[in-house]
């Protein structure tokens, strides 16, 4: 198992540099044209969903491709918005995301500083024990779970969809991976002039490893705000529905009326806040997807 | 002498006593920096795999929470069941129809990114990446509008090159196949960043050696990428096949498992037994537990089999 090498990794977000003053290569432009055409096909499916968002629904029946030109319209939003509590749904997403994503941001962080910095008996043990953890597939979980969680009587409520996913392994294991590299003397030096653990942590390694904490936050956000099975079967009640399972059923009903229009509204408004940290951080996340790569 | 002795004498036992402390503390501090991400474990990913081993052994009541115990009785009707077969079938017929294509796409695309072009490799990049932030739920959804047979933005193309398109999610012969396309278009994303950065990885040295020796671009990628390439390749094979049997929201947005069950894949199968309609929930403990010891042994044989070919270079 090698540790991932940072350097490595900038390579994929920077485009290259030192390359780019190579002298200019034949046969860049076909390069160029299957590369696009390539993103464009896979960018597809969703600039399909945007464009159909914003056409009538008489438009879109009329003639799919008519999409493309305008006359283009909000309408679709108003009608996603006002046939189903999507506003509700929403903010049950920001909430269960939001409380998923800083507790498991938090306790990485405190987990992972004792795996690299304190000798105690059964660390190795833990170790395993929280590694392991990654092996053990959701499918076996989620019924005990399931039974757990309604059993205590947190079926549709917010303690219900975010408790049994309050901890990441993933990030206590790359969170570990960043803090060993951190330079043992800064350590001693810290402990010379008296500072405790916890001031260490807050003070020198959080701040030390913020590109690091980055991106485990977007990996939370994004593997809160995306889940599916969990949130399906832990709510049953609507005004408890997360955006995802919310699409679900608007689909499910809207068909019927084969509303396509209101549809893509709806598939639009729930992963726009996935588009935008896609858009703002998407060196980060590249980053954090190619560190987990990187490290077997 | 004297003194040094005596220091040593006077500072052993404080000392000692001083690491004892420092074990304990440190131990004990340790233990409250772990409590959170170890209770959370403990509860809802290691207790419950012991937990639905007992409920596979059980008849849960379908409502409320009685229980017999039935022995191994659960696994042994599914072991004889078509069904149980099919599901399983369709799993693997899944992870055959995702992995290879999904890998060697993405392999291909990244290869082609790795190309140093002058200008716009951003806009390259941030177009093929984007699938990595869409849900299984939000990529069902967008495949379900394009697989639309009436006004489907496919057929609607294969229309115009003069194609009668299928009905892509009902029909027997183009369920699966439909499905397959949406989970290889959702993972493409991620499989491409991993690759990317295997391929970045590799040292030019290579490639400039076998130049002056005048290899062929098809010779370069076949005797130095995909050799150097080959531990990025194990990760990719192992993290497919472990997502391609947990595929879910793809296929309960597209088909819910139908037509007939054509495509009902073993977690779906689970979700029908433990959820829908009358609750089985021992039965689909059992089954759960199956395909968990299917996708461990799976991924157990690929790290074997896979370990000679791996080069670490």
């Amino acid at each position: 198992m090698t540790a991932f090498e940072p350097e490595a990794v900038d390579v994929l977000v920077e485009t290259n540099e030192k390359k780019v003053a190579a002298p200019r290569r034949r046969g860049e432009l076909p390069i160029q044209i299957s590369l696009f055409a390539i993103g464009a096909l896979v960018a597809l499916p969703i600039v399909v969903a945007l464009f159909t968002s914003v056409t009538s629904l008489s438009e879109i029946l009329r003639d799919p491709n008519s999409v493309w030109s305008p006359p283009w319209t909000f309408d679709n939003f108003v009608t996603a918005w006002t046939a189903t509590p999507f506003g509700r749904f929403m903010v049950n997403s920001f909430i269960q995301t939001g409380l998923i994503t800083i507790a498991q941001v938090l306790f990485s962080i405190l987990a992972a500083y004792a795996f690299a910095m304190f000798r105690f008996p059964g660390r190795n043990l833990m170790f395993a024990v929280v590694l392991g953890s990654l092996m053990v597939p959701f499918e076996l979980t989620f019924i005990p779970n399931f039974v757990l969680i309604s059993n205590l009587g947190w079926a549709n409520t917010y303690q219900g969809l975010v408790i049994p996913f309050l901890a990441s392994a993933f990030g206590v294991f790359m969170l570990r991976q960043f803090f060993m590299a951190l330079p043992r003397d800064l350590y001693d030096a810290a402990k010379i002039d008296g500072a405790t653990d916890w001031y260490y942590l807050w003070k020198v390694v959080v701040p030390l490893s913020k590109g690091a904490i980055a991106a485990l936050t977007i990996f939370s956000f994004l593997g809160a705000w995306n889940q599916y099975l969990w949130p399906l079967v832990i709510t049953n009640e609507e005004s408890m529905r997360t955006a995802q399972i919310g699409i679900r059923f608007f689909l499910v009903n809207q068909e019927r009326a084969t509303d396509w229009g209101a549809i893509m509204a709806g598939a639009t408004i729930v992963m726009l806040p996935t588009l935008l940290v896609f858009l703002v951080a998407q060196k980060q996340l590249v980053k954090g997807i190619a560190m987990s790569g990187l490290k077997g | 002498m004297a003194t040094r002795a005596a220091e040593a004498t006077t500072d052993a036992e404080p000392r000692r006593k001083r690491k004892l402390r420092g074990v304990k503390q440190g131990g004990m501090k340790a233990y409250l920096y772990l409590a959170p991400t170890l209770i959370v474990l403990l509860v809802f990913v290691y207790f419950p795999i012991i937990e639905s081993f007992r409920l596979s052994l059980n008849r849960v009541a379908p409502f409320g929470s009685a229980e017999i115990f039935v022995g191994f009785e659960h696994y042994t009707r599914l072991l004889q069941s078509s069904e149980f077969w099919n599901n399983v079938l369709v799993s693997v017929f899944f992870m055959i129809g995702t992995v290879p294509i999904g890998i060697a796409l993405a392999v291909g695309i990244a290869l082609l990114l790795s190309y140093p072009v002058r200008r716009l490799a951003w806009a390259h990049r941030m177009l093929v990446f984007v699938p990595v932030v869409i849900s299984s739920a939000i990529a069902g959804v967008l495949f379900r509008w394009l697989y639309n047979p009436v006004v489907g933005h496919i057929n609607t193309w294969l229309g115009a090159i003069g194609i009668d398109g299928p009905d892509w999610l009902t029909s027997r012969s183009t369920a699966l196949f439909a499905v397959t396309v949406a989970v290889v278009w959702r993972q493409l994303g991620f499989n491409v960043i991993i690759a990317l950065a295997g391929l970045q990885q590799i040292d030019d040295v290579y490639y400039e050696a076998a130049k002056v020796d005048g290899a062929s671009a098809w010779h370069r990628i076949r005797y130095i990428t995909l050799p150097l390439l080959s531990p990025t390749l194990l990760f990719l094979v192992v993290i497919n096949v472990i997502i391609s049997f947990q595929a879910f929201g793809e296929i309960d947005i597209l088909t819910q498992g139908g037509p007939g069950q054509a495509t009902e894949n073993l977690v779906y199968s689970v979700f029908v037994d433990g959820f829908v309609g009358t609750r089985f929930r021992g039965l689909a403990s059992a089954q759960a537990f199956l395909l968990a010891i299917m996708v461990i042994a799976v991924s157990f044989i690929q790290f074997r089999g896979f370990r000679k070919r791996v080069h670490y270079g």
